[in-house]
């Protein structure tokens, strides 16, 4: 039998990858939500309708079939070969919260009043020193709420992954069920409770420090 | 010579002509206030002086030389427009101070950003700016903790940093309780005893017959009339201007 000693240290190994999962995904996701921001908010439509359509269909879809078609869709349109489970998994999460971000970052630039840039633009500042000294903090401010609601619903969606068998948390869990040991996969709440525990500190925290100001 | 001239501006904003072609001047430590009703072009007149929008035609000149050009507007570089555009200051109707630094930091973030002078000195007048707007108390709040008629001292203080030539008012008190109106026009004019060139877009008639030396009336993007307070105000010559101003009474 397998004490719960042996038990943890499995589905820590699995929340491993999970936590890889999550800290890459957010590392090539921020920076391309940005882009894809901009891209959404040009006033080009040649750009920005693309732009917006894609965002629909990654927002309209659900990302589990998202998964699927990363992962099987080229071998059975194309003949490639199979992508790495795990990097098939990662470009999917990149592409889909990239999507996600991008619309609240643009909630966030939205909500900086024009009354700022101008008054940055009056008293004689560059572009980019009105970005980083005047708007930049309350465009921070203003997408660390819907921020760390997205991330929570990260951490819990890498979970999806195991639909192409990469080796997380569920999939390690589950292992022990084949072997008639069904508990483990209960007890991995407890690492994602850990887990966004204290994700939602960290975010209240960044939220007290800023609030100083409206 | 004006210190200020501003020569037949036109701006519209698609079909609709904002202003049909304005021409004024205004003689250096002269206070003119330019009054109307909404829509009239008063904001946007004031708006194209400090390049938040730019006039399709028209010039306009401090001091003899040619500060913009409708016309030539893309041959400007953006540095050139930004060193242009600091012989204007302006106050806006909603304050637009910047919620993230306390009133001190307010003052003293574009001098810093400039270069005009150490730290010591830009601290140094800030304080004196805040002193002279009645916030010695207040240095160190952030905008939040102000109340409106604070913060518009505040920014008065904000824009009286980098000492502009001409210091704009865009309807300084529009956004403020009644009570509050009282304290801003105060510091208003103290400015002008301290001869600082003005231009003050303003719904306070008794204020702008007081304080100013010239007033313009606007109405559908022209100058409807204009002259000194107690000619305007006591004499209105067209229907128009007799009828705001009775609205107004």
């Amino acid at each position: 039998m397998y004490s719960f000693w042996d038990v943890t240290l499995s589905l820590l190994d699995g929340f491993w990858i999970t936590g890889k999962l999550f800290l890459l995904t957010l590392l090539f996701a921020l920076p391309l939500g940005l882009i894809v921001c901009f891209g959404s908010m040009s006033k080009y439509k040649i750009l920005s309708a693309p732009v917006k359509t894609i965002v629909w269909i990654i927002r309209g879809s659900p990302l589990m079939l998202q998964i699927l078609i990363v992962y099987y869709g080229p071998g059975l349109m194309f003949g490639l070969p199979l992508l790495p489970r795990f990097s098939a998994a990662l470009v999917t999460f990149v592409i889909n919260y990239s999507c996600y971000f991008s619309e609240i970052y643009r909630g966030g630039i939205q909500a900086v009043p024009k009354g700022q840039y101008e008054a940055g633009q009056v008293l004689g500042m560059t572009r980019s020193q009105i970005f980083f000294r005047v708007t930049l903090l309350q465009f921070v401010k203003r997408i660390i709420p819907p921020m760390g609601n997205e991330l929570i619903t990260l951490v819990k969606d890498t979970a999806l992954s195991r639909t192409i068998a990469v080796y997380e948390i569920i999939w390690a869990a589950e292992s022990f069920q084949k072997k008639g040991l069904v508990w483990p996969l209960f007890y991995t709440a407890v690492f994602y409770l850990v887990f966004n525990g204290l994700l939602t500190i960290l975010f209240s925290k960044a939220e007290k420090k800023l609030s100083y100001f409206n | 010579m004006a210190l200020l001239e501003v020569k037949d501006l036109t701006k519209s904003f698609g079909k609709t002509e904002v202003l049909k072609g304005i021409s004024f001047s205004l003689e250096q430590g002269k206070v003119l206030s330019i009054i109307g009703s909404s829509g009239g072009g008063k904001s946007t007149l004031l708006r194209c002086l400090n390049f938040l929008e730019f006039a399709e035609k028209g010039t306009i000149s401090v001091n003899g030389e040619t500060v913009y050009d409708g016309e030539k507007r893309g041959e400007t570089s953006e540095a050139r427009m930004r060193e242009n555009r600091l012989h204007f200051g302006l106050v806006f109707q909603q304050f637009n101070l910047f919620p993230q630094y306390d009133v001190l930091g307010n003052i003293t973030l574009a001098p810093t950003l400039l270069k005009r002078g150490t730290a010591e000195e830009i601290t140094a007048r800030a304080m004196e700016l805040i002193k002279r707007v009645g916030l010695e108390d207040k240095a160190h709040n952030y905008p939040c903790q102000l109340s409106g008629g604070q913060q518009q001292r505040a920014a008065i203080a904000r824009a009286l940093a980098l000492d502009p030539e001409i210091l704009c008012f865009d309807e300084p008190t529009s956004a403020l309780d009644p009570e509050l109106t009282g304290e801003v026009l105060k510091v208003i004019r103290e400015l002008k005893e301290l001869d600082r060139t003005m231009i003050i877009v303003t719904h306070e008639m008794n204020f702008a017959r007081d304080v100013s030396d010239d007033i313009i009336f606007m109405a559908n993007g022209e100058i409807e009339e204009q002259g000194p307070p107690e000619q305007v105000f006591g004499f209105p010559k067209s229907e128009i201007l007799k009828k705001f101003l009775k609205d107004y009474s």
